[in-house]
């Protein structure tokens, strides 16, 4: 099985005025080329550290990762080339027009003009953006945005994709619309390591599943054998949902979870 | 080098977008240019010795350039870029940190050339001329838009730091102090004692003096070469402070 994803023992210390705190405490991951990935846990948890540090957009304190088969801390180029990122806040120049971004983009890709040019419209046209692509961003709708945001991660096609909470926020339709374009990056052979706060969201699109909880993994398996691990475990007469897993693995009581994880009711 | 001019494009691309931004940068100075000539304009007549035969809006007109060049917006749009996400977007591209910082700071140098080429011609019905003629217009242009690298780089160092607005904002007006310790009214060697000593410190004296040469003289390559020494050393400075922030950057 070859990876696509690896962390052994990493952890992320920050240190302020206030104190020390360890928001990541030695995660390890593997995640196999090809696989949806889905990476849970409730606010604080460690979600997002953990991607930030993997797609080199923060340093490690300690312990090793490996992206598309490079070293992030040794060669963070390298890894770069190999990575698409779309994080939680659809990370756009406002100023811009749609096509205007994903050109700059593909352009940062070493893309040459013309190149550049003609993958900015197979991705407009991929999101459905033909007709607002020469509109300036600030007047997109959310919905929009996070599409663009999801095109211009996918400029270069990166063997592995990082989707940071890519749904947040989204009304139905949106969402449906972002699962249909993971699916089919997905079965073009891209790997992708989603983190995302919606249970059934992860239930849908995941092969495998971690849970992070106060910084460490706490469960890793696919959706079904989370499920079975907890039917057995607490001998119940039926399959519990993700949620009961997902609650059971962070030691949260649904009254307790209502106020942080506004999708487990 | 492909890299580093796209950015440097899309700088300047947000610039003439948001063109109410420019107009701070270009009243502002023009309303201290006019104001400090006729408040001090009888004072030193065109025949005073340190004017060389010019009227005083050219004296004072190296002043008002600087101050134009402090009007940093660059920083603004790197804070707007971090708290929007595009910040890490770029971070996140195989693109060497030098070009992020400098694609930036390349536009802002291409707007405060631009406006202290207007500057000049509207200190022309002042009866200001360029005394080092075509080269030390273009010199004088390329000093100021040099400037605007460094003061740009620290205001983007702050951004960096505290990712705020307000703190940014308020970054750029340590300039206001650094402006009036030149000798921005008079000659180094007019000031008092205590002035003199203070502008003598203050490295934008330097680049004043030497802004001022080439208005005012024909090029005295001395004093032209202390001006861009000390924006060449600043300016290093500031471009590998803010690479190694964005390196950091977590």
């Amino acid at each position: 099985m070859a990876v696509a994803v690896e962390a052994e023992q990493l952890v992320k210390r920050f240190t302020g005025r206030s104190g020390t705190v360890d928001a990541v405490r030695g995660v390890d991951l593997q995640v196999a080329e090809g696989e949806v990935f889905g990476f849970l846990g409730p606010n604080g948890a460690g979600k997002s550290t953990t991607v930030r540090m993997l797609t080199t957009l923060m340093t490690i304190t300690s312990g090793s990762a490996r992206v598309a088969g490079v070293d992030v801390t040794a060669d963070p180029d390298a890894a770069r080339r190999g990575i698409g990122v779309a994080l939680q806040e659809a990370g756009l120049d406002p100023r811009q027009t749609g096509r205007e971004l994903l050109i700059l983009q593909a352009r940062l890709f070493s893309f040459s003009a013309s190149g550049a040019a003609e993958r900015a419209e197979q991705l407009l046209e991929l999101v459905d953006l033909v007709d607002a692509a020469d509109r300036r961003i600030k007047g997109y709708s959310g919905g929009m945005k996070r599409r663009l945001d999801l095109a211009s991660a996918l400029v270069h096609q990166p063997q592995v994709l990082f989707l940071d909470e890519p749904t947040t926020g989204l009304d139905p339709a949106s969402r449906l619309t972002v699962w249909d374009e993971m699916r089919r990056i997905n079965a073009e052979g891209t790997t992708v390591f989603l983190t995302t706060q919606y249970l059934e969201e992860a239930d849908q699109l995941c092969n495998r599943l971690a849970i992070i909880d106060d910084g460490l993994i706490v469960r890793e398996g696919t959706p079904a054998e989370l499920k079975a691990e907890l039917r057995q475990r607490q001998s119940l007469d039926r399959d519990p949902t993700l949620d009961e897993v997902f609650l059971d693995a962070t030691g949260r009581t649904r009254a307790r979870v209502a106020g942080q994880v506004q999708e487990v009711l | 080098m492909t890299k580093f001019l796209a950015l440097s494009r899309r700088g300047i691309v947000e610039l003439l977008r948001a063109p109410e931004s420019l107009f701070p940068a270009v009243f502002i100075p023009l309303f201290f240019f006019v104001v400090n000539v006729g408040q001090a304009g009888k004072i030193f007549p065109s025949g005073t010795p340190f004017l060389d035969g010019q009227p005083y809006a050219a004296f004072q007109l190296p002043a008002a350039i600087l101050l134009a060049a402090s009007f940093g917006s660059a920083a603004l749009y790197l804070v707007e870029d971090i708290e929007g996400g595009y910040f890490d977007k770029l971070r996140a591209t195989p693109v060497s940190r030098t070009a992020i910082v400098l694609g930036r700071l390349t536009a802002e140098a291409a707007k405060v050339a631009a406006i202290a080429a207007v500057l000049v011609l509207a200190s022309l019905p002042f009866g200001v001329s360029i005394a080092s003629g075509p080269l030390g217009l273009f010199l004088l242009l390329l000093l100021a838009a040099s400037w605007a690298v460094v003061f740009s780089g620290f205001i983007q160092l702050i951004a960096l730091k505290s990712r705020s607005a307000a703190a940014t904002q308020s970054g750029s007006l340590v300039f206001f102090p650094l402006l009036f310790l030149t000798p921005n009214f008079v000659p180094r060697n007019l000031l008092t004692r205590p002035m003199e000593v203070a502008a003598t410190f203050n490295p934008v004296t330097y680049i004043l003096e030497a802004l001022r040469s080439l208005i005012l003289d024909d090029l005295a390559w001395a004093t032209i070469g202390r001006g861009f020494a000390v924006v060449a050393v600043a300016g290093i400075a500031m471009v590998a402070l803010n690479v190694r922030t964005i390196r950091s950057y977590d």
